[in-house]
């Protein structure tokens, strides 16, 4: 086992993209390592001809990922736009990894993301000692990308600042990038494409220009359908949580994350399931990627500290933790939710009084 | 001798394309196409250049005209195309499905009850065994679609080579019909042996080449011939009912399965495309969504249209097609042209898959006479029908407009609601405004008015008229007229008139006769607009005032509260109309009228406080004898309930009238300072409703004027104080004021 705290989707899926690899008899592009139909196998999951099961890494509609995989077959990049917490980033990293085989050529985008950071830095002390040179420049992960043909990944598109976003546009529509210090350029070689994330929630984010837009396909990747596709991804994810963390406890009982994700859904829709109490929404956005933090925090609760079998002691804390991100309204909004939603129901006593212990 | 039966889709452009293909290389010398052998004269016009698909035939029962089904053709039907073929080459063309003189009476038979137009027009959409459902799906799940639809467009509708197709399909059919378990369809078989039967007939006509087309599923039953003897047994007897046949324009709306035709499809907009440019790879479609985009000002390059058929391509090369398809085409526009927002693409469903398209029929096809009134009328007008909404404002001082008017009205009456009349924002009653959309179903509506009349004009005037003698009562009666004046039926409302004066003479309900009012006098009101004999109106108006200023004191007495309010409501409308009708003579009745009802110790005090109310807006009642009527009402000292309830009535809907008059204010300060407390407090919620009706401003100045209290309670507070005005400056203003007003003073003006 590996004593890495997280391994990326190429190392921790190299068997599964090794039998693709062998059982794939269809035309790649270019630099790919596995065909798109392929690509589309290994993030929807499926069995092979003879007989290898692939594991689903994301569950939901099958048209936008095949969407997303045709994009990155065209010189057009791929924008993944969603709600914080529906697996855009997980969905970019599987994707890299399955095309390039590398889901590591990844800038994060934030406020402070510089030109440097996207096109070229320097070496400084070089820069002084040598003068501009090849050997002073820093390359960036969109450079690498374009020398070998690879996807590059760019976080939080939005966050970057319009002026540096805006660098990427001749990357985009000439594929390369011109470095006008040595009088030279990086040509994309085939292969290269961007894959960049953004969300429609926050606040103070820059939107792309029409130029910029007009270089990305964009693919929405909505909340969860219905109740059952939610609980099978926090299962999934949930027992992958466990292999990578080792942990003791008893895998979670599908109970036990049908409740979480039927709280979860209730609060983010603001109507109980069965469409009859309306209830208070709060701040948070409580995605399916909350959800599944909130299952893992119980396990390793239960297998450090209780005796090694989720209760409802063990979530109560997380629960309380993802809902209540504002310390007046959202208290409010559980206190009510508790009270009106969860007491009446007789089988979710053991939730209402754990919650109720921790006195908030 | 050959005869070839090609297995088609209903609307299926590939199908077309093949029939089409087919035809030409066979050139047969005569034609059967599934439809209703009642409209092979129909066909003699398919020829004429006046027809534009999407059309439909109409076949119904004479006198049940209700009763009826349609045969919609779009451009891309096989059967259009077929039929077209023969029109143009001179090959004749009949139809070979069950006649529906027969059908019609089967159905009569099975179910009497339900006749009502929509369940007809499902007749292909029987209740089936699952199985039956969808037949083909049992092959797309071999060929691992999941839906057999899918699979059908895919093998068959979007191939471009047709070389053996038809043989294909038949053997397809043919298998499934053997495998699957025997259907039990009684009229499906009497469809399939009458089909044979018409197969048989051409064959003894002398035709050699005989082309057949058929829905797929029936293909196998025609090519296996049983013996002729079985098909006529099963024929022998069966039950006839007279149909009549027409040609009416369809839409491609009607076309799909939102609006409820059982054989419908999709997207019609999407296979016109398909069947005018079978080879196009999505260019030219995307070419038509962007030319729609930028026509809602949204910004589209063409390098968008160029990376939106790349992605279709890549996306179909994903799935293993070898062509984009509509599926392909929008996920591509959904990601390159909307940057993932569903909501355009519904824009593009509406306006190019769906498309509003509406057909053409030429004036020359024989019709309904009333049919044929509407249609002539509509072109006379230049109003033609339309698929999309299309809005429409008149200006009821043109002719032309007004004869709109009047026909949009009379339609109306018929109860074709192609267009209903909007709100209009201009004051005036010389302008309307109307919404026009034309659904195909509207054509059915018309001929069953067609016992009626053979005009419009004479069709609503007689249908209004057997409405109005079964009308429930007064009121009903007044609503209808109302609507038949806009539509210019003299004789229509001399007929209204005289039931309403029957009506209201026998009545004894004052508040029947008080409901009717209102939509009477807004008629009067129209009369000159609408150079209607409005005096013929008024004098029912007058009449029916006069009876009710009669009964109106004895119906306020000793009635409850509930029924007070009701009354005062009542009476407010009666005012307003009285006011507006004008009259010296009635207003001063009226007045009397109303001064009886307060003068009467037990008309129920919030009516009594209203009618005095009245009485003080026309300046009938005024100072010393208003404070006597308020001090006589609110010193009732054994019920302040009554009280409170005649104050309410006083002040209905505004109390501006106690911040002027101090002498009033008093009155009611005094009032409300003799309460006891637990009067007081079973009154505050009365008080409140009452004070509540009125304007922000009101109550805070009533507020205000309680919080200071008055020094002279006699003194009026606005009395004119003639020594502020300066008139010298005052003079200064008025020519701008007449200006304004566009008033031209003789002498300041030039």
């Amino acid at each position: 086992m590996s004593t890495l705290l997280r391994q990326h989707a190429e190392q921790l899926f190299a068997h599964e993209l090794d039998e693709l690899r062998k059982a794939d008899t269809e035309k790649r592009p270019p630099n790919w390592s596995l065909s798109p139909q392929a690509v589309v196998t290994y993030i929807l999951g499926g069995k092979l001809k003879n007989g290898f099961e692939v594991t689903p890494k994301y569950i939901g509609n099958r048209r936008l990922i095949e969407i997303a995989v045709a994009t990155l077959t065209t010189d057009r990049a791929l924008l993944l736009y969603g709600l914080p917490g529906t697996a855009k980033s997980w969905v970019s990293e599987h994707l890299a990894a399955a095309i390039s085989g590398n889901s590591t050529l990844i800038v994060q985008g934030t406020a402070g993301t510089g030109e440097e950071a996207i096109r070229y830095g320097w070496n400084y002390a070089r820069l002084l000692a040598e003068g501009p040179s090849e050997k002073a420049l820093v390359e960036t992960p969109v450079m690498q990308a374009m020398r070998d043909g690879k996807i590059a990944r760019i976080e939080e598109l939005t966050r970057i600042g319009s002026d540096v976003q805006d660098t990427l546009i001749t990357i985009l529509s000439e594929k390369t990038m011109p470095i006008p210090e040595l009088n030279t350029e990086v040509q994309a070689v085939k292969g290269f494409n961007v894959i960049a994330t953004a969300n429609n929630r926050d606040k103070g984010v820059n939107e792309l220009s029409g130029a910029l837009k007009r270089r990305f396909n964009t693919v929405i990747l909505p909340l969860p359908d219905n109740m059952d596709e939610e609980i099978d991804i926090v299962r999934r994810r949930v027992q992958s949580f466990e292999k990578i963390m080792e942990l003791p406890a008893e895998p979670p009982a599908v109970a036990e994350i049908k409740r979480i994700v039927t709280i979860f859904r209730e609060l983010r829709s603001g109507v109980t399931l069965d469409g009859k109490t309306k209830i208070k929404v709060p701040s948070g956005t409580l995605s399916t990627a909350e959800a599944i933090s909130v299952v893992n925090s119980g396990m390793a609760m239960a297998a450090y500290f209780g005796d090694g079998s989720l209760t409802a002691a063990d979530l109560a804390a997380g629960i309380i933790g993802a809902v209540v991100k504002d310390p007046v309204q959202d208290k409010i909004v559980w206190q009510e939710y508790l009270e009106t939603v969860v007491k009446p129901r007789d089988e979710w006593r053991d939730i209402y009084r754990a919650c109720r212990d921790l006195g908030i | 001798m050959s005869v070839h039966v090609l297995g088609i889709r209903h609307h299926g452009p590939g199908s077309a394309r093949n029939v089409k293909a087919f035809l030409e290389k066979t050139q047969p010398d005569i034609i059967l196409v599934e439809g209703p052998p009642e409209g092979d004269e129909l066909l003699r016009w398919s020829a004429h250049s006046g027809f534009k698909p999407p059309i439909a035939i109409l076949a119904y029962i004479p006198d049940q005209p209700h009763r009826a089904v349609f045969y919609p053709f779009a451009e891309f039907s096989p059967e259009w195309q077929a039929i077209y073929f023969g029109a143009r080459k001179n090959i004749p063309v009949r139809f070979m499905d069950l006649p529906l003189v027969h059908s019609f009476a089967l159905e009569k038979k099975e179910k009497p009850a339900e006749d009502t137009i929509s369940s007809n027009a499902f007749r292909h959409a029987e209740v089936t065994p699952e199985v039956y459902q969808d037949p083909l799906r049992h092959l797309a799940e071999a060929a691992g679609f999941n839906d057999g639809e899918r699979w059908w467009e895919y093998m068959f509708e979007h191939r471009r080579d047709d070389e053996g197709v038809f043989d294909a399909v038949q053997e397809a059919m043919q298998t499934l019909r053997t495998e699957l378990p025997q259907k039990d369809d009684y009229v499906e078989k009497l469809r399939e042996a009458y089909m044979r039967k018409t197969i048989r007939q051409a064959e003894k006509d002398g035709y050699q080449n005989i082309v057949v087309i058929c829905g797929a599923w029936h293909a196998p039953a025609l090519v296996n011939m049983p013996k002729q003897k079985d098909d006529n047994d099963l024929l022998k007897g069966l039950p006839k009912v007279k149909v009549e046949t027409t040609w009416i324009p369809w839409t491609y709306n009607r076309l799909t399965y939102t609006s409820g035709y059982g054989a419908g499809i999709k997207s019609p907009g999407w296979y016109e495309h398909v069947w005018h440019y079978p080879n196009d790879d999505g260019t030219r479609w995307m070419a038509k969504v962007a030319k729609l985009f930028r026509s809602r000002d949204m910004d589209t390059s063409t390098a968008h249209i160029i990376e939106a058929v790349r992605l279709a391509e890549a996306l179909a090369a994903l799935r293993n097609l070898s062509k984009a398809r509509l599926e392909e085409l929008n996920e591509a526009t959904l990601a390159v042209l909307c940057n993932g927002d569903e909501i355009l693409l519904q824009l593009i469903r509406e306006q190019l898959i769906v498309s509003d398209t509406i057909g053409q029929v030429p004036h020359e096809v024989p019709k309904p006479p009333l049919l044929q009134d509407v249609e002539k009328t509509q072109k006379r007008l230049r109003t033609p029908a339309e698929a999309g909404i299309k809005e429409l404002t008149l200006d009821l001082r043109e002719d032309t407009q007004l004869q709109r008017s009047i026909f949009l009205h009379r339609l109306l009456l018929i109860d074709v609601p192609w267009a209903h009349i909007m709100q209009v924002r201009s004051k005036g009653t010389f302008k309307e405004q109307w919404q026009l959309k034309w659904e195909p179903e509207y054509s059915i509506r018309i001929i069953e008015k067609g016992n009626w009349g053979n005009t419009l004009e004479e069709a609503s005037a007689n249908y209004v008229a057997a409405q109005a003698k079964d009308a429930p009562g007064l009121q009903a009666v007044c609503a209808l007229l109302e609507k038949v004046i806009p539509s210019d039926l003299p004789k229509a409302v001399q007929a209204l008139i005289t039931q309403i004066n029957n009506l209201a003479a026998a009545t004894n309900d004052v508040v029947q006769l008080l409901e009717a009012l209102p939509a009477l006098v807004s008629v009067s009101r129209y009369g000159n607009v609408r150079q209607t004999d409005e005096t013929m109106v008024l004098g029912i108006v007058n009449s029916m005032i006069a009876r009710v200023f009669v009964s109106l004191p004895a119906t306020c007495v000793g009635i409850d509260e509930e029924a007070g309010s009701k009354m005062t409501e009542h009476i407010y409308q009666l005012n307003e109309s009285i006011i507006l009708l004008n009259q010296q003579d009635q207003r001063s009745e009226w007045y009397t009228t109303l001064r009886t009802i307060c003068n009467h110790p037990n008309t129920a005090p919030i009516v009594s406080g209203y009618s005095t109310r009245i009485l003080c807006d026309a300046k009938i009642v005024e100072g010393e004898e208003l404070a006597n009527r308020f001090h006589f009402a609110l010193s009732r000292t054994a019920n302040t309930s009554e009280a409170a309830s005649w104050l309410e009535g006083f002040l209905k809907g505004s109390g501006t009238i106690l911040i002027i008059d101090n002498r009033l204010w008093t009155l009611v300060d005094q009032w409300v300072k003799s309460l006891s407390e637990a009067d007081f407090i079973a009154l505050l919620p009365l008080m409140r409703r009452t004070f509540s009706q009125f304007s922000h401003a009101e109550r805070r100045k009533i507020g205000e004027k309680a919080k200071k209290g008055i020094t002279d309670p006699t003194a009026t507070a606005l009395a004119p104080a003639e020594d502020i005005a300066d008139v010298a400056r005052a003079m200064r203003g008025i020519p701008v004021i007449a200006q304004l007003l566009g008033i031209n003073k003789k002498g300041t003006d030039q």
